[in-house]
């Protein structure tokens, strides 16, 4: 088993319902392809730093699990044919550091 | 305790640890890599905040030769700004 560490940038007009579809969609297609989701984090609406498809904002997810080659094929297979997303990024780490979330704080600080 | 930092450096600075006009060629003015040793902070794709500091203005990675990163610590920092730029983050 790997570890693997997987970023994706959704459109920013999205519902909440649909965020929830987005997320429940791809942690089934890992766990489903003998992967395991480990945690996901929610990085919310930031503002992009350049424009991507002629969008300003995305809505950030992270993705941290365990799998094999096929699990990230499945996954990524299925992420190219998605027209809501805008990015998608597969990182393999040696080990996993599920304690630092370094997009957390910002989110505090905005209401 | 910033101050305390302080007077520790100056005392550790040498002669040639400031970039002299009349410096002798061929003398390097020593600098430990800011990146490694104990707490340092930690190179990965989602750490912007460390990321920033070795950009230019204009978003070009800095060299190595002016921040004094070590030779290993720069290939970590390049790939992870370079994922960081995936990303939209910088």
């Amino acid at each position: 088993m790997n570890c693997y560490e997987h970023t994706l940038i959704a459109k920013q007009d999205l519902s909440e319902s649909q965020n929830k579809k987005l997320i429940d969609k791809y942690e089934d297609i890992i766990n489903k392809n003998l992967g395991k989701v480990l945690k996901t984090e929610k990085w919310g609406l930031r503002n992009l730093a350049y424009k991507i498809k002629n969008n300003r904002k995305g809505f950030y997810l992270h993705i941290k699990f365990e799998g094999v080659g096929k699990t990230v094929e499945e996954l990524e297979g299925a992420e190219n044919i998605d027209e809501i997303l805008l990015r998608f990024l597969t990182v393999k780490v040696k080990k996993h550091d599920l304690d630092t979330n370094y997009f957390e704080k910002k989110d505090d600080y905005k209401p | 305790m910033k101050r305390k930092k302080k007077s520790n450096s100056k005392r550790k600075t040498t002669s040639y640890s400031k970039l002299n006009l009349f410096q002798k060629p061929g003398i390097k003015f020593f600098r430990p890599c800011p990146l490694s040793g104990k707490n340092a902070p930690v190179i990965d794709y989602k750490n912007v905040k460390v990321l920033k500091k070795y950009i230019s203005e204009s978003g070009r990675i800095l060299p190595a030769r002016i921040t004094s990163v070590s030779e290993k610590k720069q290939k970590k920092l390049s790939k992870a700004i370079k994922n960081a730029r995936l990303l939209a983050l910088l």
